[in-house]
């Protein structure tokens, strides 16, 4: 089946409001549903084969904001809109929301820290939830479509509900941070045994840093407020530029994933965009530039032209790179 | 989709399917007799639990192959035996990773799979070790496969039906619970019955080759149309034809 059509925008839009309220209330979020009677999603399919459908679609889309990488809030927001989308569909016996085996002990470490932070609205809201037994418990998270022809379409999601991937705290955890001190003071020991003073080893072995485990510990969270602060700055300029220029300071503050996409498409198109004119016995055959940005021309070789055209110039698309 | 058992709960309360069962939905298609049916393969739908074995499967498919008569029955229309094919040739394989399960509940039941095995075997054909196994002891709980990759049951010697395994999920308080039911056929492609070439009403049950009598080769007709033309009124054959039972695609609509 297709996708449909908006599903996603309006998913973000509301879990987008619902992180703007900056609040975990079920309250809060029950609000920002009614404002936008969003129970008339289910409304675009009414015969029963496309309701299944369409049911089973918009709960799989939901479910994906419940797992990690996303942040705290939105995995409440979405808990709250599976909540919502379950209960209000329309299909007769109800849809069911599909969760992996594998995420299940992360769900269930989601649900304890609920409980630890006192939430008890969410921690209701998915007691509530389980017991009426809305989940299947499946092998794999998306069931398999069969269209071969049609591609597979990457789901981006938006950068500002994921939690800031960080990367080297997922690395040097406080776990590896305890094991290093661990080893470090075994060799210590060792070091002061096999040396003629017993209370401090040889100067001949001290080979490294003594104090490496601390100073691995404040660059570590010196990269973690540094990452938070370059957040809040990126989230802040997008408020204000709802209004100004938006082009213009977008390319300045671009988030990393974006800056590096950016990077690699100026890259690729310097190296793409000489085309070799061919020689004049030739020039019958002269190779056309053909973008491979747009998904409609995958699979087509450049079209050979019998007269011999200069290639365009693409003037307007190199300003607005650089 | 036919939700008909849905929810349904067993008179007998030892065919109620246990918490912790397993749930496989597989889809098995039709072998293309059809060449509009090349890229888009018709297929059924069918629920298993993890805990049957592989032999109620094989039972519960039903292909049109099964019922086929065989024999050139011109001469004698109302001699066709009853025997069809399902009940002459037994054997049957399904299979999945590298193992053939073979049917062999019935004596008559041969080694299909023998032939491939040996192929595999005389070359280094890169395939690694392939072997054969009995159907009836296994139950899908045993068995290992991927998720969506095309597996093979075959039977009638050259009947192949692909089988691809499209989800795995542990049984649901909502699901059907009688044991007895599965597996479970929750969706079937309809194919369209070929009619009389007579009368254009009936189901056509015979076919006919080299027929003097026929405008078309080959042609279908259904049993009325077939006797009135063929036969005069006290059973003789006119004209010169082939005739064999027909059994439509169709039939299991």
């Amino acid at each position: 089946m297709s996708e449909v059509p908006g599903l996603q925008e309006d998913c973000e839009e509301l879990l987008g409001a619902f992180q703007a309220a900056d609040t975990v209330r079920f309250e809060r979020f029950a609000e920002l549903w009614r404002e936008r009677r969003f129970h008339t999603i289910y409304y675009g399919r009414i015969r029963a084969l496309e309701r299944n459908k369409i049911t089973k679609k918009t709960l799989e889309l939901a479910q994906q904001y419940f797992l990690p990488p996303y942040a705290f809030q939105i995995r409440v927001g979405a808990l709250y809109l599976l909540y919502g989308l379950y209960n209000t569909q329309l299909c007769q016996p109800k849809q069911k929301i599909r969760i992996a085996l594998k995420d299940w002990p992360e769900i269930q470490r989601f649900q304890q820290d609920l409980i630890d932070s006192q939430h008890y609205d969410a921690a209701y809201v998915f007691r509530t939830l389980r017991l009426a037994r809305a989940f299947h418990f499946t092998a794999m998270p998306k069931p398999l479509n069969y269209r071969t022809k049609k591609k597979i379409q990457e789901n981006e999601f938006k950068e500002e509900f994921k939690d800031p991937s960080n990367r080297v705290n997922s690395l040097i955890t406080n776990d590896v941070l305890e094991e290093l001190m661990n080893v470090h003071e075994h060799y210590q020991k060792m070091k002061c045994v096999i040396s003629a003073d017993k209370l401090q080893p040889d100067k001949a072995l001290s080979l490294i840093k003594d104090e490496f485990v601390v100073t691995l510990k404040d660059v570590t969270l010196e990269h973690q407020e540094w990452q938070q602060n370059r957040m809040k700055l990126f989230l802040n300029a997008k408020e204000t530029n709802e209004m100004s220029n938006k082009k213009k300071e977008e390319t300045l503050l671009q988030s990393e994933g974006a800056e590096r996409a950016s990077a690699l498409a100026r890259i690729k198109y310097k190296s793409y965009s000489a085309v070799a004119e061919a020689s004049r016995s030739r020039r019958h055959r002269q190779v056309k530039l053909e973008s491979s940005e747009s998904g409609l021309n995958y699979g087509k070789s450049p079209s050979r032209d019998k007269k011999a055209t200069r290639r365009p110039q693409p003037a307007r698309r190199r300003d607005s790179l650089e | 989709q036919e939700s008909h058992a849905v929810g349904k709960r067993p008179d007998n309360p030892a065919d109620l399917v246990g918490e912790g069962e397993l749930l496989l939905t597989l889809n098995i298609f039709y072998p293309v007799i059809f060449q509009k049916h090349k890229d888009h393969k018709p297929y059924q739908t069918v629920l298993v639990l993890g805990s049957q074995k592989l032999t109620e499967l094989r039972d519960s498919i039903s292909c049109v192959s099964d019922l086929q008569i065989g024999g050139e029955f011109s001469s004698q229309p109302d001699q066709a035996p009853e025997h069809i094919s399902k009940d002459l040739y037994k054997s049957a394989f399904f299979y999945f990773e590298g193992i053939f399960y073979n049917d062999k509940r019935y004596p008559e039941c041969r080694d299909l799979s023998r032939t491939i095995i040996e192929w595999s075997e005389s070359h280094d054909r890169g395939y690694g070790n392939l072997q054969s196994v009995k159907m009836e002891e296994y139950t899908f709980n045993d068995l290992s496969f991927k998720i969506g990759f095309p597996y093979l049951f075959c039977h009638q010697g050259n009947c192949e039906h692909i089988i691809i395994i499209t989800d795995i999920r542990l049984i649901h308080h909502g699901d059907c619970l009688d044991r007895s039911l599965y597996p479970l056929l929750i969706k079937k492609h309809w194919l369209c019955t070929r009619k009389c070439f007579v009368c254009k009403m009936y189901t056509a049950r015979w076919v006919t080759n080299k027929d003097s009598l026929a405008p078309e080769d080959p042609c279908f007709f259904c049993d009325v149309c077939f006797r009135m033309l063929h036969y005069d009124a006290e059973g003789n054959k006119l004209g010169e034809f082939l005739a064999y039972p027909y059994v439509d695609p169709g039939i299991f609509n």
